[in-house]
């Protein structure tokens, strides 16, 4: 798979689902590697526990699930018009955290190879 | 593999061993393996109830064709859940009218092919396998059906089974975009886009033949009382399957799947509960089953069909909220064009245009009841463009139907005047 195309599908869906907050601000900055890449959005709007807890459990999958990832992962980024679903993100990266900011949420995907280290990034 | 995907199993395997047992008692042993021998030379485009030639033996490769799907999900490491558990029940109830051993695995191998060529597993592509073997009636009606069958004629419709199974998940990723994953048999769309090609091909070479209706209607109690009993047996399943879950949140799990749209991807195992997709399951073919007990529909190979791919979709994304408003919706065009209940067309209409429920999951019952109505309309035209070749009508007309009401949904959604910067 081309980076660009999975990276732009990655970051249509979860900004998809950040604007469906509407936010008065929204920042997304991409940081890649020969071997990763880490993604970091942010918006305006604190979320309260539970919903961090949502958002969370969707982009860390307890299990992989590659006969989901790699086939309907790719409707990622193309349903604009619909409800975003953070779980075609969380099938096809590494890791994500996900907290309130100082001025609203923050969320850090990471994806790459198995050799791919998230502690050499920084954002 | 954890405690409760290997009781999945054991349900899965136990269904299969009833079919088999089912199969040979009631067809004998040497009588059902020369006639499933025989199942493997048929032809086995649109509608070719197996039933008709012997009920052991349809139900023996039907079992037979179901295990090769759960072996590519045993050995391709992934799980056994609600998307792989429809693929299984789905290529179990084709076994029952198109889909053999024989014909099946030259598409699995040819997805295989494309998954090594693209450096993926071929669990990465293993739900695109199970049902890209839609397309199977190719192998068999180019291998038996046109030339009569011999050694290079089975060569050339395993070759062109393999070409078929390595275009597949190109075109799979492609045509679920158009529908946004409202139509659930997406590689019956699929199937059905690329069946337009390769019956124009065979036209243009005058190497189509016309469609025939091979349809069983005598009574035969093992086939009657199969769904009924799997109904039973998946709702106890459910109910047993977890020791830790007590029936009150087995059936919270249960009224919780009844609220989720199901448009795809959704396990309802992971969204909800192993046993609360058990209990959806298995009402889900009680219900669908007395459904043709009431109209008196014969209770055949396509009909068992469309009620396992009911049962296994059960799992991943129909539930009886979603699906009574398109059923409801078919029954009605039905009624309306004065077209008979149990004829082979309706009757299998109002079963596989389930594969619109996620419409009326997400935009309501009228939604459902107009995509159920016009459902009808175009299933009964689109099997002559594919020549029969796709097994998934069904797939390939509610891909259609969903692509049509999805485009014009995001085209009002796109534009609502409200949400627009101020002028």
């Amino acid at each position: 798979m081309k980076r660009k195309e999975f990276l732009g599908r990655l970051i249509g869906e979860i900004s998809g689902y950040i604007l469906q907050g509407n936010p008065l601000r929204m920042v997304i900055s991409l940081h890649q590697e020969e071997d990763g890449a880490h993604i970091s959005i942010f918006d305006d709007i604190k979320r309260d526990e539970s919903e961090l807890k949502k958002i969370r459990t969707a982009l860390n999958p307890t299990s992989k699930r590659p006969e989901l990832a790699e086939y309907y992962g790719l409707m990622a980024g193309h349903d604009t018009p619909w409800d975003a679903r953070l779980k075609l993100v969380g099938w096809q990266i590494k890791k994500a955290t996900v907290e309130n900011s100082d001025s609203g949420i923050q969320i850090e995907l990471w994806l790459g190879g198995d050799a791919f280290n998230p502690d050499h990034f920084t954002l | 593999m954890d405690r409760i995907e290997k009781r999945l199993y054991v349900v899965i395997c136990s269904m299969f061993t009833i079919m088999i047992t089912a199969g040979f008692v009631s067809g004998g042993f040497i009588e059902t393996v020369r006639a499933f021998i025989t199942l493997q030379t048929l032809g086995a485009r649109l509608i070719q109830d197996f039933t008709y030639t012997h009920v052991g033996a349809a139900l023996v490769n039907s079992a037979l064709v179901g295990i090769c799907g759960l072996v590519i999900v045993f050995f391709s490491e992934i799980h056994l859940a609600g998307p792989t558990m429809a693929a299984i029940l789905t290529l179990t109830g084709f076994g029952l009218f198109g889909n053999t051993p024989f014909n099946s695995i030259p598409i699995i191998l040819g997805v295989w092919i494309a998954a090594v060529t693209a450096r993926k597993t071929l669990g990465a592509y293993s739900i695109i396998a199970m049902f890209g073997t839609a397309l199977a009636p190719i192998v068999t009606y180019l291998a038996f059906e046109l030339f009569g069958g011999g050694l290079w004629t089975i060569v050339l419709g395993i070759a062109v089974g393999l070409v078929i199974g390595f275009l597949l998940p190109a075109i799979a990723g492609t045509m679920l975009l158009t529908h946004q994953g409202y139509n659930l048999y997406n590689i019956g769309f699929s199937c059905g886009f690329l069946g337009l090609f390769i019956a124009g091909l065979l036209k243009a070479a005058g190497r189509l033949r016309d469609l025939s209706i091979v349809w069983n209607e005598t009574f035969h109690p093992v086939l009657y009382l199969l769904i009924p009993f799997f109904g039973v047996m998946l709702i106890v399943c459910g109910f047993l399957i977890d020791r830790n879950v007590s029936v009150r949140d087995t059936l919270a799990s249960f009224v919780k799947i009844q609220k989720l749209p199901g448009r795809l991807p959704s396990d309802f195992i992971d969204m909800a509960s192993a046993g609360g997709t058990l209990v959806n399951m298995g009402l889900l073919a009680l219900a669908s089953w007395t459904y043709a007990a009431i109209i008196k529909a014969p209770m055949n190979g396509p009909v068992l069909g469309g009620m396992l791919t009911i049962i296994g979709f059960g799992g991943f994304g129909k539930s009886l909220k979603n699906c009574w408003p398109v059923m409801a919706g078919t029954i009605i065009a039905t009624l309306v064009f004065g077209k008979s209940l149990t004829a082979p067309g309706p009757i299998l209409a109002a079963l596989f245009c389930t594969t619109l429920a996620p419409v009326a999951g997400q935009f309501g019952i009228i939604a459902g009841l107009l995509v159920g109505f016009i459902h009808l309309t175009m299933v009964e035209t689109t099997a002559i463009w594919h020549g029969g070749l796709d097994l998934y009508n069904n797939g390939f007309a509610g891909g259609l139907t969903a692509t049509l009401f999805i485009a014009f949904m995001q085209w009002y959604r796109t534009n609502r005047p409200r949400e627009d910067f101020e002028q």
